[in-house]
């Protein structure tokens, strides 16, 4: 007798799953990602330059005259001016696009189960605050390492150099011909860009980012070496 | 490459925007004539001199307006539609015609 494999057995997929042949799958809440590429310690990597899919954390947004104020009453601190982002004292962070629209981003600390709640329980009403629903709207990829700005430099007009493009600063613009959301959310310990693109363009910004990091000795990394550190 | 500044992200390569056309009075649709509608949703004055005009920035999908000369193509003031759209207008449905 045939057996059927039931969609709700199989857990998330990224978009990028073809590029992560081979590599050490771990879970993260309700779906896969990537641990580790290889057996080697990614720490390294990591300092220097590495690229990782995030794809599977969640992330949700919101906007209108009444979003801010429904953010901060369920807790989120938010940026003053747009074009600036935050990180909670959960992981989570909140970028604001505009004077009324936010984006969360999940944390890997709890596996994006702050914000996937957030998308379950907003429930359409009289207020102006509509949910913008952004995880299979956009990719997600976090860019490490001392020559993240370097390699960014070559895909995009915008300075992103740290003196002017500084933590907690946002540029939603052109990389590599196509529009991004580049979020600089590092810290002095890890040099950070989070950066997201429209879903069905995640593989190519993938191969693009990949090849300008190539000079700089660039890789995929797995989030072990995120979480363990 | 030509630079644009934007009223929200500030300078950007002037391929980050999209053109939105002039910027132009609306007629009241209730009781205006066709040919002013028509007008209005057709016809552009494509001046030579400062025209203001709206743009989008692409990637943030922000929608602002910009005084252009059309002549130099100098971009003299990019500034927020608030500016001019204070106040929101409220759109009656019209009345159904019944069927004959």
């Amino acid at each position: 007798m045939m057996t059927s494999l039931q969609a709700s057995q199989c857990l998330e997929r990224s978009p990028l799953y073809r590029r992560h042949a081979g590599a050490t799958l771990g879970r993260l809440g309700d779906s896969l990602v990537v641990s580790r590429y290889g057996a080697d310690d990614e720490h390294a990597q990591l300092q220097r330059c590495a690229l990782i899919d995030l794809c599977n954390l969640p992330r949700v947004g919101f906007r209108g005259a009444a979003a801010a104020d429904y953010l901060r009453e369920r807790g989120y601190q938010l940026p003053d001016a747009p074009n600036r982002a935050l990180t909670q004292s959960d992981g989570s962070q909140v970028a604001r696009l505009s004077q009324n629209e936010y984006l969360l981003l999940g944390s890997l600390r709890d596996g994006g189960a702050r914000i996937a709640a957030e998308e379950r329980n907003w429930q359409f009403g009289a207020s102006a605050n509509y949910l913008l629903p952004r995880q299979d709207s956009h990719a997600w990829l976090r860019l490490t390492g001392e020559h993240a700005c370097a390699v960014m430099a070559k895909l995009c007009g915008v300075d992103l150099r740290p003196a002017a493009f500084g933590t907690g600063a946002v540029a939603q613009t052109s990389a590599a011909r196509i529009n991004v959301i580049v979020i600089n959310l590092g810290d002095e310990a890890l040099p950070c860009l989070q950066i997201l693109c429209d879903r069905a363009s995640a593989n190519y910004l993938w191969d693009a980012l990949l090849d300008a990091m190539a000079e700089f000795d660039g890789r995929p990394a797995g989030i072990d070496a995120l979480l363990q550190r | 490459m030509k630079i644009m500044p934007c009223p929200l992200n500030g300078p950007r390569n002037i391929s980050e925007f999209t053109y939105g056309g002039e910027l132009k009075q609306m007629p009241d649709p209730a009781s205006c004539s066709d040919a002013e509608w028509a007008d209005y949703v057709f016809n552009s004055d494509n001046r030579a001199g400062v025209v203001t005009e709206w743009w989008m920035h692409t990637a943030s999908s922000y929608w602002f307006l910009a005084e252009r000369h059309t002549v130099s193509d100098q971009i003299i003031r990019t500034f927020d539609p608030k500016e001019l759209f204070n106040r929101r207008i409220e759109f009656s449905a019209p009345a159904t015609e019944t069927p004959a």
